[in-house]
This record gives structure tokens, C-alpha cells and sequence, in this order.
């Protein structure tokens, strides 16, 4: 489906949405939302150019790759967040009594652990948004008429 | 406070952390995807023993995530019993990995091992997560994980009737865990606790107030439970899931997963619900009967199998009863017969899946009406299988005779003597099914023109290694019982 008005309308409102869902990540220790949230926007900016123009350019802005990248290195670094919190004397994931700085409340930078959390909450939420997009087209592009047997 | 102090997290923290890594490693260094994974397993076993060794040495203890004490925080409870569970699941999924180093060759395509391999690591440690965890929602994530993860260990094979049973199991296992948060909403409502321990505490004074909610949440926690475990009538997901899977995930899912089900289940009847409660409701009467009916019921329609892995796993509904019975029976002894069930379980159906595998692999059959005389082609292998069946049927010398002596003098100790008769007439029901197989396979010739194809000898040595492991645990029970019984009587002495 070739739609100008789509097209031209999606180029337009994607930058916004993912300024926003970086907003909301970064913004999930002050306010409601967080890594959840602002990830599964982002992840909705990307599917939508995929939506809106192919497959292809969708792939161009984020690559099957680096999507599996993302998701990995999201989880592995709040795993990671937790044994730093182990070996500054804390418990796993403890965040305070880990001596991670809290800063003010209220403020961007506070929160000590939160924050960092919740950004890689947000990268793992948005690529698996993506790879699990791309998983299903491709499915269907690769094996075909699921009632058909043998295709 | 020394690394040691963060043992019990660490166990779980490492496998999901080696399961996140997998997928990138495995596009890199593929090579050493399987190294890592099997050192993971050896450092949690590592782990666990020491664990073992602080509780000889100071009693049971908790440990808080992030220093937050509850009712903040989730906190994770190590006694006698959950190490116990621990060590099993890391022990034994150790040895059904060896087993899958050379098997997944034959049953995946190549790109897919890296992701199996994350699939493997993550339902080993939300496993011993489930194991471990004290808190009622940190229950529920971990179940969560484990249900995803199993789903995903058995639609990997991308054949139709993979996905046709995975796609049953992930609709049955949501419904599953779907019932348990329903339950802890009703707890959560009436007690506004989520650990265990508090729970405990709130809940007398919950029961008089609002008796329904607490019945209801014991009928959702039931019933979910009783659909993960795959308790009679819950099963039907089972069958079809364990057979079609790829064998060492038969292994992994039969031996191990149905289990942790079953003792998560122990766990709140036990830990959550004080005993004055389990008096007033008969849930124990009602895990009772069902393990009954699955265990009687599981064996009649193995006896109908023609698929050997499907046989198996209608075995494994009867065989998971028996864990069920010993919680049910609520006896000392016959919980002791029961959690050394789950030991037995695990080594003696874990082999059998794998024996299975090697057969289907060396000469692509699968149903039991072709094992005529496959004990000639096979010998090891088969005698193995052997093995295993005289455990399945409590033949002396086994570990499956340990466990339903046990569960029987518990019977007997609690006067239930239909029970009794119950253990010793599915016996007979397993002899009825497993005996033809055997003698089949040595007594007949062996017909067919085709090669048997050669096997890994590191699969026919780790079915070695189970079948010695199934005798020694039938032979020389006494370590596992002496530590059993002390942790039970800390239990039931509550």
C-alpha cells in the first residue's frame, strides 16, 4: 500500500512520539509511565514507519540485529545494575543501602539506581516491540499459508 | 558482608543472566555458548552446596532484594526442603544439558541452539527462582517465566504438532497463572500482605471476616496449580506438550517442571495456610483424591499409547500423583515418600526421555509396537530403559520402590488403607505397560533392513550415568531420607 497521506503523516508525527517515549523513560522515577511504557512507544514510532512505507525501511531504521542487540544488552544491563549493587556492599538490586546517589527528589538526575533501570527497561521494551513486529511479518512472509499444509 | 551472603540470589541472577547473553554470544562465539551454560549450572550447583553447608551450620535464612525487608521487599527463604528442590532442579538439569549438547544437533535447525540454549538457562533459574522466593508475586513472575519458557522449549522444533501442543500448553498455562494472580488478589484483598510468613500471620483473623474470598482463593490456587502440575483431571495440555517437544526438553519438562508446580503448591498449602485453616477446609482431601484419579487414570491411558514419548508422558500424570499424595495424605512419612518421588521422578523419567530420544534418533521409531527386539541394536540403551521401568514399577532395587514404601507406610500410618491399595494396584498398571516394552525389546528378534545409525557416546553416557544414579538412590536411600526427614519434621512439627 502506497499512501501519500499516511506517508507524509507518519514521517511528520514520528519524531514526536519518540521524543516522547524517551520523555517517559526518562521521567519513569518523577512521574507515571517509566521503561514500560516509554519503550512500547518508541517501539510503536518504529513499527508504524514499518507500517507506513515496508518492511525494508523499517529494517533500515533499526536492523534485525541491533534489535536483538537491544534486547539482550536491556536486560543484561539491569541484571547488571543489581551485582553492581552487590559489589558496593548492598544486596542484589538494592539501591540505596548500595550507596548508589540519590540526589534530590524530584529532580531528573535522582533516584540513584531507578533511572538507569528503568532506561534499560525501556531499550529491551522497544526492540522486543520491533522483533516481535518483524518476527510475525517475516513468519508469514517465510512460511506462507499456515492452513495450507506442506507450504 | 562476604560474597557468600548472596548465594541464594546469585543462583538465579547467573542463569538469567547467561540466558540474555546466550542470544549474543551465539552470533559471535557459538562455540561457547554450551561451555558457558554448563559452567553456569556448575556454579550454581557450587552454590548451592555451600548453601547446604550455612544451613547445617546456622539454621534456615532469608535474604532480602535490594534491603527491603517485607512486607516492602520480596525476600527469598533457604531451608532444608527448598535447597533440596534447588539441587535437584540445577543437578539434574545439568545432567539432561550434557544430554543435549549432542541430541539438539539431530533435533534443531543450527540457528536455533543459541536461542534453545537461552530457553534452557531461564527455566532453570525461574525454576529455582520458584523454588526459593517467599514472597506470593515473585511466585507468580517466576511461574510466568517458567510457563513462557516451556512454551517456547517446545514450539522450537517448529514442526506442526510442536506448535499445535505449544500453543495448548501456553493457553492452559495462562490460564494457569491467570487463576493464581486471581488468588493473590482475594489474599491480598482481605491479609494486604503478599509474604508468605505474613500471610500466615494475618490470615485467622482474614478467615473470620471474610471466609468466602479465602475459599475462593484456595479453590483458584488449587486449580492453578493443579493445571501447571498437570494434576488429574487438569493434565490435558501434558501429552501432547511432553511428546512432541524435543527429547531433552521432554526430560527437562517431565523430570523437573511438573515438580516445581508441585512443590510451590506444598509451599503455600503449607507455609501460607495456617494448619487450623487446612483443618476447616479439606484441601488436602481434595489433592488427595484427584493424585488418586491421576494415578490410576494416568497409567490406563498410557497402557493405550502407541507413540513411546506419548506413553511416557500419560506416565508422568500418574507419576506426578504420587507427589501429590504424599501432600495430600499430609503424613510425615508419606510427604517424605512423596519429595523423594520428586528426586526419583526426575532421574528415572529424565532417562527414559532420553532413551527415547537415542532410540528415535538411531533408528527413527517411535512407536511401541516397532521395539520388537531393538534390545540387540541397543543394548545399553535398553537396559537403561529396563531400569527405569522396574523404577516406574517399584521392582526392589530401585529408587521407585523407596518412594512408594514410603508412601505407603505413610498410608498406613494415617489409616488410609485404600491408599494402600492404590499404590500397589498401579504398580501393576505401570508393569502392565512398561514389561511388554522390555520384554519385546530383548526376547524378539530384531526386524528391519535399515542401519541403526551411530549415537553420541556422550548421550549413551549420560543415560549411564542416570541409570547408575536411579540404582544408587534405590540401593542407598539412607543420606537423602535422614536429610528429608529432618527437614519434614521441622515442617510438620509447625
Amino acid at each position: 500500500m502506497e499512501d501519500q497521506i499516511t506517508r507524509l503523516t507518519s514521517r511528520l508525527v514520528v519524531p514526536f512520539i519518540q521524543v516522547y517515549g524517551i520523555y517517559i523513560i526518562l521521567h519513569g522515577h518523577l512521574s507515571p509511565g517509566g521503561g514500560f511504557s516509554g519503550g512500547a512507544i518508541f517501539g510503536a514510532s518504529l513499527v508504524l514507519m514499518a507500517l507506513a512505507f515496508n518492511l525494508s525501511a523499517g529494517v533500515k531504521q533499526i536492523s534485525h540485529q541491533s534489535a536483538s542487540l537491544m534486547e539482550s544488552g536491556g536486560a543484561l544491563g539491569y541484571a547488571l545494575v543489581g551485582l553492581i549493587a552487590l559489589l558496593w556492599g548492598g544486596n542484589y538490586l538494592a539501591n540505596r543501602a548500595a550507596s548508589f546517589p540519590l540526589g534530590r527528589a524530584g529532580e531528573l538526575f535522582s533516584g540513584g539506581a531507578i533511572p538507569v533501570i528503568t532506561v534499560f527497561v525501556g531499550m529491551k521494551v522497544a526492540s522486543t516491540m520491533v522483533t516481535l513486529f518483524y518476527n510475525l511479518i517475516e513468519g508469514e512472509a517465510k512460511v506462507g499459508d499456515p492452513e495450507k499444509p506442506g507450504a | 558482608m562476604t560474597l557468600q551472603h548472596h548465594f541464594p540470589a546469585l543462583i538465579i541472577v547467573i542463569f538469567l543472566i547467561c540466558a540474555f547473553i546466550m542470544p549474543l554470544l551465539f552470533r559471535w562465539r557459538s562455540t561457547l555458548c554450551a561451555p558457558a551454560l554448563l559452567l553456569v549450572h556448575l556454579l550454581a550447583l557450587a552454590m548451592a552446596v555451600a548453601l547446604l553447608v550455612r544451613l547445617y551450620a546456622g539454621g534456615p535464612f532469608y535474604y532480602h532484594l535490594g534491603n527491603w525487608a517485607p512486607p516492602w521487599g520480596i525476600e527469598l527463604k533457604i531451608d532444608f526442603l527448598r535447597v533440596y528442590m534447588v539441587l535437584i532442579l540445577v543437578g539434574l538439569g545439568l545432567w539432561i544439558f550434557v544430554y543435549a549438547l549432542k541430541d539438539l544437533a539431530h533435533e534443531l535447525k543450527r540457528e536455533v541452539t543459541g536461542w534453545y540454549y537461552a530457553l534452557y538457562a531461564l527455566l532453570i533459574g525461574s525454576m529455582s527462582g520458584m523454588a526459593l522466593t517467599n514472597d506470593m508475586f515473585n511466585l507468580f513472575v517466576f511461574m510466568e517465566i517458567c510457563g513462557i519458557a516451556s512454551c517456547a522449549i517446545i514450539s522450537i522444533k517448529e514442526s506442526r504438532e510442536c506448535l499445535e501442543a505449544s500453543f495448548k500448553y501456553l493457553i492452559l498455562s495462562a490460564m494457569g497463572t491467570g487463576c493464581y494472580l486471581m488468588a493473590i488478589a482475594m489474599i491480598y484483598m482481605v491479609t494486604g500482605q503478599l509474604n508468605f510468613q505474613l500471610i500466615r500471620e494475618a490470615l485467622p483473623a482474614a478467615a473470620g471476616l471474610y471466609p468466602n474470598n479465602l475459599l475462593v482463593a484456595t479453590a483458584l490456587i488449587i486449580v492453578a496449580f493443579g493445571t501447571k502440575a498437570a494434576l488429574f483431571p487438569l493434565h490435558v495440555w501434558l501429552p501432547d506438550a511432553h511428546a512432541s517437544a524435543p527429547s531433552p526438553s521432554s526430560a527437562v519438562l517431565s523430570g523437573l517442571v511438573i515438580k516445581i508446580y508441585a512443590f510451590s503448591l506444598f509451599n503455600i498449602l503449607f507455609f501460607v495456610f495456617p494448619a487450623s485453616f487446612r483443618q476447616a477446609v479439606p484441601i488436602n482431601e481434595i489433592v488427595l483424591w484427584l493424585a488418586t484419579l491421576g494415578i490410576l487414570f494416568g497409567s490406563i491411558f498410557a497402557m493405550v499409547q502407541e507413540d513411546l514419548k506419548k506413553m511416557l508422558a500419560y506416565s508422568s500424570i500418574a507419576q506426578i500423583g504420587y507427589v501429590f499424595m504424599g501432600i495430600g495424605l499430609n503424613q510425615p512419612t508419606a510427604l517424605l515418600g512423596g519429595f523423594y518421588h520428586i528426586l526419583n521422578h526426575a532421574l528415572m523419567k529424565g532417562m527414559l526421555f532420553m532413551v527415547a530420544g537415542v532410540i528415535i534418533q538411531a533408528t527413527g521409531r517411535r512407536r511401541v509396537k516397532d521395539l520388537n527386539g531393538i534390545g540387540h541394536v541397543l543394548p545399553l540403551v535398553m537396559i537403561a530403559f529396563t531400569v527405569g521401568g522396574f523404577s516406574m514399577i517399584g521392582i526392589p532395587g530401585t529408587g521407585g520402590l523407596i518412594s512408594k514404601w514410603y508412601l505407603a507406610e505413610g498410608a498406613l500410618l494415617a489409616n488410609r488403607l485404600f491408599f494402600v491399595i492404590v499404590i500397589v494396584l498401579s504398580s501393576l498398571l505401570n508393569a502392565v505397560y512398561y514389561l511388554p516394552i522390555i520384554i519385546n525389546a530383548f526376547l524378539n528378534p530384531y526386524e528391519g533392513r535399515e542401519p541403526v545409525k551411530p549415537v553420541s557416546r556422550l548421550m549413551v553416557g549420560a543415560i549411564t550415568a542416570g541409570m547408575i544414579a536411579v540404582i544408587f538412590f534405590g540401593v542407598y536411600p539412607k543420606p537423602v531420607i535422614v536429610f528429608l526427614k529432618a527437614a519434614l519434621a521441622a515442617v510438620i512439627g509447625m
